[in-house]
């Protein structure tokens, strides 16, 4: 498969791509489909024609007004999934000539620059398929639940003043809660597999994105009242434990989270509350 | 929790960071000991300071080997207890570690990163490390001479020579079969010391040592110190155990016991060894009693 892809990580060539385009060109975007949960997939490819500044989701918008294969063969729109167009809502994700990221803001530009130059999209592997690239995240969100990615204040009183937060401290959070929960981190992981049995989602690896939530919400000073239950919620089958270490999760965040180093500190924090939950009880 | 769950998943987080200390201790911390003893078969002569001088280097490595595995043999107390601690560690970093790794699907070829590569390399190392060590332990230490090319039979008073036999396939030089054998030791060992040097890298992100990525790095570093120093060691110990003969090194180890011992005791070695190199011929001979 590596190789398969001429350009798609270099972000110099990606740069050098977008200043050589061609003006008024077509590529063709090749699409593993699938009309449904359970169905078999397949490939089709469109000739798309490109204008300056396109990115997948224009393309896949002439694909719905023109569904017609190169082979001539009219067929079903492409059906994908997408929110903000700006990159900050996660819902576009998938992946892009081998690797995932969102396609909102994948300029073709940058990955197709010649004539008839091929980009292949792919819905992501690790969730349920609900139609062509249109993925269910639900377990992601299952994960959160699961972690108790929240604040817990429920607004019934008033609480008075909220403590007092160091710039930095609040730089430094500022940067986990970025996430938008898109999916990238745990595409991209080896231990991440995908589980379409609701039942196991409890037990089955969490991935990077609820462990760097469980760090956000840990560091968060009235959300640490939750801190024990997160970190027991981790220290189980599924949770931190399962992480292998071997760090895509970072190389792929579209937002640049310190994914491992959220790891690292969680890490620590369930070292630190297992010794203290053994030595001195709960 | 619920209490329906089963041991594994009850007691996983105790059993999963006790996955990572074994690795490291008592493991790891052996596996520095046992390749630094052996290299000595390198380095030896020097190590023997005015015994030394004038004695070949090959002798001189054999020379302190020999001494060292013999101190091993009697002067180590709880040795027995030891062994037990290390073997039982290495049976339970070994059956998790495998069943760990198999939760997991190699994707290095969508996203060939360094760390990726590593964390791959790092199961394979295991899976290939679990069935080396076996075969290591079967052939040297049980003697399991059906798994022997030559029916080389390891022993503790001829440690080096017995090993030059069992790695180049019989007591005459090399073989064919113990090419392989070599080979694999080479392989084998290597990708032990990658295992360690790598599992002591993440085993900090594990137990939350180094968190910011400056931390990590710096570790990489001494981590890959650690890695390399290793790894000489243990190419070191093969390189010198590939150019030994067997025959110059067996003198060596007789002249040895006869002068620590006296000609009575060797006679006694002797008498019970099995002549390593005469695992058939002795066959013979009870076939003709």
């Amino acid at each position: 498969m590596s190789g398969a892809y001429a350009h798609e990580y270099n972000a110099e060539t990606r740069r050098a791509n977008r200043q050589r385009a061609k003006p008024g060109r077509s590529i063709i975007l090749k699409i593993k489909r699938c009309d449904g949960p359970g169905k078999p997939s397949r490939w089709e490819s469109f000739k798309v024609p490109v204008e300056p500044g396109s990115n997948v989701i224009s393309c896949l918008k002439y694909i719905a007004s023109h569904p017609v294969t190169t082979d001539g063969k009219r067929t079903t729109p492409v059906v994908w999934d997408s929110g903000c167009l700006e990159e900050v809502c996660g819902a576009c994700t998938m992946v892009i000539n081998g690797r995932v990221r969102q396609s909102c803001s994948c300029l073709i530009d940058e990955y197709a620059p010649d004539e008839g130059d091929t980009l292949t999209l792919e819905p992501m592997s690790k969730f349920p398929v609900i139609r062509d690239l249109w993925v269910d995240r639900e377990r992601m969100f299952h994960a959160l639940r699961r972690v108790k990615a929240w604040v817990p204040i429920d607004g019934t009183y008033n609480l008075g003043p909220g403590p007092k937060e160091s710039p930095e401290h609040q730089q430094m959070r500022y940067a986990l809660s970025e996430c938008m929960t898109c999916g990238c981190c745990l595409e991209a992981c080896p231990q991440y597999l995908q589980e379409s049995d609701p039942e196991k989602w409890d037990t089955s690896f969490i991935g990077a994105a609820a462990i760097n939530q469980v760090r956000l919400f840990n560091e968060h000073k009235t959300g640490k009242r939750l801190k024990a239950d997160r970190l027991e919620a981790l220290m189980g089958p599924g949770g931190i434990t399962d992480c292998g270490n071997a760090q895509n999760c970072v190389k792929v965040c579209p937002k640049g989270i310190p994914l491992t180093e959220s790891i690292a500190a969680v890490g620590r924090s369930t070292t630190v509350h297992a010794f203290t939950r053994f030595f001195k009880g709960r | 929790m619920n209490e329906r769950q089963g041991f594994l998943d009850r007691h996983h987080f105790l059993l999963r960071r006790l996955h990572s200390l074994t690795g490291i201790l008592p493991i790891g911390v052996f596996l520095i000991a046992h390749l630094t003893t052996n290299s000595s078969l390198a380095w030896g002569k020097y190590g023997l300071r005015a015994e030394g001088h004038g004695v070949p280097l090959v002798d001189g490595g054999v020379m302190y080997f020999n001494k060292e595995v013999a101190w091993i043999n009697t002067q180590v107390p709880h040795l027995l207890l030891i062994e037990i601690t290390l073997w039982a560690s290495i049976l339970f970093h070994s059956v998790l570690g495998v069943y760990y790794a198999t939760t997991g699907r190699s994707n290095t070829a969508r996203y060939p990163f360094q760390d990726n590569w590593r964390y791959t390399l790092q199961r394979i190392s295991g899976y290939i490390g679990v069935a080396f060590i076996f075969y290591h332990v079967a052939t040297l230490r049980w003697g399991w001479t059906f798994l022997v090319p030559g029916g080389t039979q390891w022993s503790h008073e001829f440690s080096a020579s017995t090993l030059i036999a069992a790695l180049q396939g019989s007591t005459g030089g090399w073989t064919p079969v113990g090419l392989a054998v070599s080979i694999a030791y080479f392989l084998g060992v290597s990708l032990l010391v990658f295992h360690f040097a790598n599992g002591l890298w993440t085993a900090a992100i594990t137990w939350g040592l180094t968190i910011s990525q400056q931390a990590q790095r710096r570790w990489g570093v001494v981590c890959s110190a650690v890695g390399v120093g290793l790894m000489l060691a243990a190419w070191s110990a093969l390189g010198a155990v590939f150019v030994g003969d067997y025959e110059a090194a067996r003198a060596v180890e007789v002249r040895m016991l006869k002068d620590k011992y006296g000609e009575d005791h060797l006679n006694e070695v002797l008498e019970k060894q099995v002549p390593p190199h005469a695992a058939e011929s002795q066959a013979s001979v009870l076939s003709t009693d």
